[in-house]
């Protein structure tokens, strides 16, 4: 198991090198210049190229490159090129709020698609799953974009349930009073594709000869269910939610940038927009490092959970 | 002498269908993808909905089912501003002096005195004239209402609606096709030759998987400058690849061990026969069911690089384009062309992806 | 018994008006940033040694920090300042436990700050080439790589602690109004930026009615009202705005600053804005575009709102939107009277009234000229010269030979390709504009596209003479029309003229126009500068917005400046 975490590790290193030179290349070719957009409205080439010099973009590439490299060993990526807030300290205070959308999302929509996934799954073939499954594609095909729009205008503004948009100072008050509206809005999109995916598991292993020798021998469907299927699916369900979590990045961004709260996925595209390359490197970098340390948690979770798995 | 013929075996593909042919929700919604297929192939040759961008409506006129709109300001044809007042450094002046007197415009207000003389003055007169014999039409009545009322500009949404699905769904259908024929042959490559080119290949993989979706699909777009719908295409192509990478490579690692692919190497079949002749009939089906996933994410995506700014260049409409009009006109107590967007497109995907699961199901032995 | 009364009267809430930024600042260091969210915030903490009278319109000076209007000498080339006495910092670390009061040495080394090459100042072309010696010690530092603002520059002195004499090169009568600026000519002190190398966005340190309390960077601001300000009574005459006599009635004679505390939220969705402010979640706001014909009924609220309670001020912008013209371009650009026919043409192909209408929901006005209402130099009676006019453009067209080719869009005289393109950014306005150009020049048959970048990107290019076409908008910096028409000065071509216009008639006027005082036949000039602009059409001018500013019931005093950038200094929350 050492020898497989070591080789793992061992394996991230190229990969990320990967990384870090695509992004370099896109962003450093190709992603605006932000000397210009600091140096005011009405500015002469010499406060551009005096802005160049500062922000260190006028030297060779591969001098950028290098010291992109230690920055990264670092951790230091120095401060934001627009607002001069550090890098770090964007990230570490953004992190906050997204989380907060994202973790208790993650966990209920984990949570109700199981339930109804094990619910479902012994109905297969029947009208009531037909039902379901039609119900679940159908909550797909509308676009996040609408149910936006029209939560936000009936739930907040209409009925007062829940506030328009915005952020508080509290971990009590964001929980309670601002993330519900986005949460909700999340559920409501990821929970048909999971719920999906998860009843795909569970089928898998329904299906199994194990099941059939259970219920011979007299296991009640419910022990069957909720102790013998939940166990073994829980293992790609597991690897699923842990990989998926960093991906969910673009759901949480689009609910971030809706209802302003002030989380990662709206200051990195504020980023890109402002050309701010250095919060963009950083938050590109760690998501990219984090997806894969979350990957290889995934893999040692279904190997504990389940011995038969032969890790390569 | 009579031969008696060996009972085939039903190919894949037959099996298939007539599992698929069983199937009615399946066939349903196969049929409503059809109907789609073929509205959009109406509209793509310009029979119907060829017209989409006159301004037929008044502005945000309201559906029939709904009646007139009481302030809606019908006809409001922008009258030409022509009284204005002339110029005196224009170069212009002489010309447009004469371009105005042959329409027939009175004479323009006295000029300040700056003593500067306008060198097109006579010209524009002149001009002036010749529009005053020509007459000018009068504006084109709009109506009040619409068979499902009109956006910000006054165009049908109905006709909207259906030049929006096909410009949505050619994206859809195209950039998924893209993405899984790289995909595929990504993956054929990296699992038929192993080794040195797997490594290669799958750390390609890494990376890309690596990097958060969305802030590829950001860089990939400034790269490529946003230069309409093709932009869009190689934008979804070039970062929905790797789904299909995977699942190909884990098949062709399956297939290349078995027997008939040493048979083709007895034959002596090259590579490129033994990976596309041989192998691929037998994983194609993985890579049309994931060219039917692939499109329905990809219509959906759409949507959200519309909201994102990097949707369908001015002039072209899609549902994306339709949807980012109508956030700001629900507040506006304007609600049709949101729902008219979202209905065909939540047709649409639904019956897209429920054919595209019972594609898979039919598809996969194992439920066999 | 009396005394039971008043603890309970001293413990009221603090009275706190909730606002909103549509876009987050860039920190709290005004000579770091022309971001106009930026700009509010350092307006409140930083003063000025002028500012603006609250009420009057035009706008008009007045002393700030300063005891009185500056003393000006040798025919505009001498400014002398007499800074009041017991004004005082925010009290800070820095200060090692002393109260630290202002002198004339802090602004010179605020001044300074701006020319420091390490800070990059986009507020450099407002003091450069115009203070005498600051440029020479600014080279120097430029190439030394520290600025050394110990050492003595001639036109910066202090004649003694309070006393501040600058000169300047040549005459330049808008000097006060740069003084004036709201966001960045502002009075730091040396030891608190030192103390805070790199930080000083966050941690801003000034003399003014409010300081920071708490700073959430794109989510919350709050400010407090600062306990040390030197205090200043609400004092100014009513205008002829609609709302002022009851302003005057609300606010006369009151100790300011009234607010105790300001939250700022930082909200971009335009929905959420108006949703909140609908829900009583925010004080002061803006309408945005898409709200206000849910709430306005032509210039006025309608019932239902004007019954609640909400004032409305509706203020036009100080600025105008226009689109530009690069006129080095092999395409549009060119002085012949062939492409001033073609550029002419474009121009009335746009259908501005249409775009007001539609897209901004009638909450703009058609722009005249180059030079916005509220701005010196603006003329109510000037009428832009260049009309919205298919049929004529059409008939131009055809008179300079852009003859329609099989295809039906028109071709170059010589037979070349003509296509037109109009680069913009992504949000959602700009989609809609160029829709509009799009019809506009269909119905004149010339093929356009609409090429979407970033801003950054589209101003390096326009700056760059690289652009064909570009939808701009400005905003006075100062109320006077030269503001405005520096931008079509040939010499501030790559700096600003991102037309790259080069006329010679036309700098000529502005050279004459700069050699003489405010007044009428100043104003003149820059009329005939804007015929002279019509003529070779390097811009097209548009509109001037109109802001429909809306308030609770509560909330008094309100005003929209043209220049100043908050007005919360000048207003007051009733108890509710």
């Amino acid at each position: 198991m050492g020898a497989y975490i070591v080789r793992r590790l061992w394996q991230m290193v190229p990969t990320m090198a990967g990384v870090i030179v695509m992004v370099f290349i896109l962003f450093n070719w190709v992603g605006g210049d932000p000397a210009t957009i600091l140096a005011g409205k009405m500015s002469s080439a010499e406060q551009i190229a005096n802005i160049r010099h500062q922000l260190g973009i006028d030297q060779p590439y591969y001098v950028q490159l290098w010291i992109f490299l230690k920055q990264i060993v670092s951790f230091d990526f120095g401060a934001s090129w627009s607002t001069g807030e550090s890098v770090a300290h964007i990230l570490t205070t953004r992190i906050g709020p997204s989380l907060m959308v994202m973790l208790p999302m993650t966990i209920l929509e984990t949570l109700i698609a199981i339930a109804l996934a094990l619910g479902i799954a012994f109905l297969r073939g029947s009208l009531a799953d037909r039902a379901v499954m039609v119900a679940c594609t159908a909550g797909m095909s509308i676009s996040i974009l609408v149910y936006m729009i029209v939560f936000q205008y009936w739930f907040a503004f209409k009925w007062g349930w829940f506030p328009v948009q915005g952020w508080g100072d509290s971990v009590g008050e964001n929980l309670f009073r601002y993330a519900p509206l986005p949460i909700l809005i999340g559920l409501a999109v990821s929970v048909a594709p999971t719920l999906r995916l998860f009843r795909t598991f569970v089928l898998d292993e329904v299906g199994q000869d194990y099941v059939r020798t259970a219920r011979a021998k007299g296991v009640s469907e419910r022990r069957l269910v909720w102790v013998h299927v939940l166990r073994n699916a829980a293992i790609p369900i597991i690897t699923y939610v842990m990989a998926n979590l960093p991906g969910l990045l673009i759901g949480v961004f689009l609910l971030e940038n809706f209802f302003s709260v002030p989380g990662i996925g709206r200051e990195v595209i504020q980023a890109v927009d402002r050309s701010d390359f250095p919060v963009v490197k950083a938050a590109t970098v760690y998501v990219a490092a984090l997806t894969m340390i979350f990957n290889l948690l995934a893999d040692l979770l279904y190997k504990a959970a389940d011995p038969r798995v032969q890790l390569q | 002498m009579i031969v008696s013929t060996l009972p085939q075996s039903p190919g894949l593909w037959l099996l298939a269908w007539r599992r698929l042919r069983a199937d009615r929700l399946a066939m349903f919604s196969l049929a409503v993808v059809a109907a789609f297929l073929m509205l959009i192939s109406l509209s793509a040759t310009g029979l119907i909905a060829a017209d989409w961008d006159r301004e037929v409506g008044v502005n945000y006129a309201p559906p029939s089912f709904a009646g007139p709109d009481a302030q809606s300001t019908a006809n409001d044809a922008a009258k030409d501003d022509t009284a204005v007042p002339e110029n005196p450094l224009d170069p212009l002046n002489d010309v447009l002096r004469e371009l105005r007197a042959q329409r027939g415009d009175a004479a323009a207000s006295a000029p300040e005195d700056y003593g500067i003389v306008d060198p097109i003055g006579p010209e524009i007169n002149q001009l002036r004239a010749q529009l005053a014999k020509e007459g000018r039409g009068t504006a084109a009545v709009r109506a009040t209402t619409l068979p499902f009322g009109a956006d910000k500009w006054g165009h049908d949404i109905v006709k909207k609606t259906i030049k929006g699905s096909e410009t949505s769904i050619v994206v859809g259908l195209v950039a998924a096709f893209l993405a899984t024929l790289i995909g595929t042959l990504l993956g054929a490559f990296a699992g038929y030759f192993g080794r040195v080119v797997d490594d290669i290949l799958n750390w390609v993989y890494s990376v890309f998987t690596a990097v958060p979706n969305l802030l590829l699909i950001m860089a990939v777009a400034a790269v490529l400058q946003h230069k309409g719908v093709a932009t869009i295409v190689l934008i979804l192509a070039l970062t929905g690849w790797t789904g299909t990478f995977r699942l190909v490579r884990a098949e062709y690692i399956k297939h290349k061990s078995r027997e008939y692919v040493m048979a083709a190497d007895a034959i002596g079949a090259s590579h490129w026969r033994r990976m596309f002749v041989h192998i691929f009939p037998n994983v194609s089906h993985v890579a049309l069911v994931q060219m039917s996933i692939l499109s329905v994410g990809f219509i959906k995506y759409e949507v959200i690089l519309s909201f994102l700014g990097f949707g369908v260049p001015v002039g072209v409409v899609s549902w994306g384009s339709m949807l980012n009009e109508a956030r700001n006109e629900l507040i506006l107590g304007r609600w049709w062309q949101l729902t008219a967007a979202s209905i065909a497109m939540a047709v649409l995907v639904t019956a897209f992806s429920l054919f595209t699961d019972a594609l898979r199901d039919a598809l996969d032995p194992k439920l066999k | 018994m009396l005394g039971l009364f008043l603890p309970l009267a001293a413990s009221a809430e603090p009275k706190t008006l909730r606002v909103l930024f549509e876009a987050p600042d860039s920190g709290i260091d005004g000579a770091l940033t022309v971001n106009w969210y930026s700009g509010k915030l350092t307006e409140m903490i930083f003063e000025r040694l002028l500012t603006y009278d609250y009420m009057a319109r035009p706008a008009k000076l007045v002393p700030g920090t300063a005891e009185a209007m500056p003393e000006v000498k040798d025919g505009g080339k001498t400014y002398i300042f007499h800074v009041r006495k017991g004004i005082y910092f925010t009290p800070d670390p820095a200060f090692k436990g002393k109260r630290r009061e202002l002198t004339a040495a802090d602004y010179i080394y605020s001044f300074e700050r701006i020319l420091d090459p390490q800070n990059r100042s986009p507020l450099l072309n407002f003091l450069a080439g115009k203070i005498v010696g600051l440029d020479a010690l600014a080279a120097k530092a430029a190439k030394s790589g520290h600025f050394d603002y110990d050492a003595p520059v001639a036109g910066l002195k202090a004649l003694d602690r309070y006393t501040l004499r600058i000169e300047l090169n040549t005459p330049d009568y808008n000097f006060p109004y740069v003084m004036a600026m709201p966001s960045g000519m502002g009075a730091v002190a040396r030891e608190a930026i030192e103390a805070y190398p790199g930080q000083t966005p966050s941690h801003p340190v000034g003399t003014g009615p409010y300081m920071l309390a708490q700073y959430v960077p794109s989510s919350k601001i709050v400010l407090v009202k600062n306990p040390d300000f030197r205090g200043l009574s609400w004092d100014f005459s009513a205008a002829d705005g609609p709302n002022d006599a009851q302003i005057v009635k609300d606010m006369q004679g009151k100790r300011l600053p009234q607010i105790d505390r300001i939250e700022v939220s930082i909200i971009q969705e335009e929905q959420s804005r108006w949703l909140a402010f609908a829900d009583k979640q925010l004080d002061l706001d803006f309408l945005p575009q898409l709200a206000a014909p849910k709430v306005m009924d032509g210039e006025r609220l309608k019932p239902e709102y004007a019954r609640a309670g909400i004032h409305l001020d509706r203020a036009i912008d100080a600025g105008i939107t226009y689109t530009l013209f690069n006129m080095t371009d092999p395409v549009v650009g060119g002085y012949g009277k062939e492409k001033i026919a073609l550029r002419r043409a474009i121009a009335m192909s746009y259908d501005t009234k249409q775009e007001i209408a539609l897209i901004r929901n009638n909450q703009a006005v058609p722009s005249q000229m180059a030079i916005p209402p509220g701005v010196a130099g603006y003329d109510p009676a000037y009428r832009t010269s260049i009309p919205y006019d298919i049929d004529l453009a059409n008939r131009l067209l055809d008179h300079f030979g852009y003859k329609r080719g099989a295809d039906g869009w028109r071709t170059m005289p010589d037979g070349k390709p003509l296509a037109v393109s109009i680069s913009r950014e992504s949000a959602a306005v700009y989609t809609e504009m160029a829709e509009l150009w799009q019809r506009g020049l269909d119905k004149i048959g010339i093929h356009s596209e609409h090429p979407v970048s970033n801003f950054q990107d589209n101003q390096a290019a326009a700056l760059e003479c690289k652009l064909m076409m570009w939808g701009a908008a400005w905003n006075a910096d100062y109320p006077d029309g030269e503001n405005f028409l520096q931008q079509l000065y040939g010499p501030n071509s790559l700096q600003g003229n991102m037309s790259c216009y080069r006329s010679p008639a036309f700098d000529a006027l502005y050279k004459e126009a700069m050699a003489l005082p405010p007044g009428p036949e100043r104003y003149a000039l820059y009329a005939k500068m804007n015929r002279q602009m019509e003529a070779d059409t390097p811009w097209f001018v548009q509109t001037v917005r109109v802001r429909n500013w809306v308030s609770q019931p509560w909330v008094q005093g309100f005003k929209k400046h043209p220049i100043l950038n908050a007005e919360w200094l000048y207003m007051d929350v009733v108890p509710h």
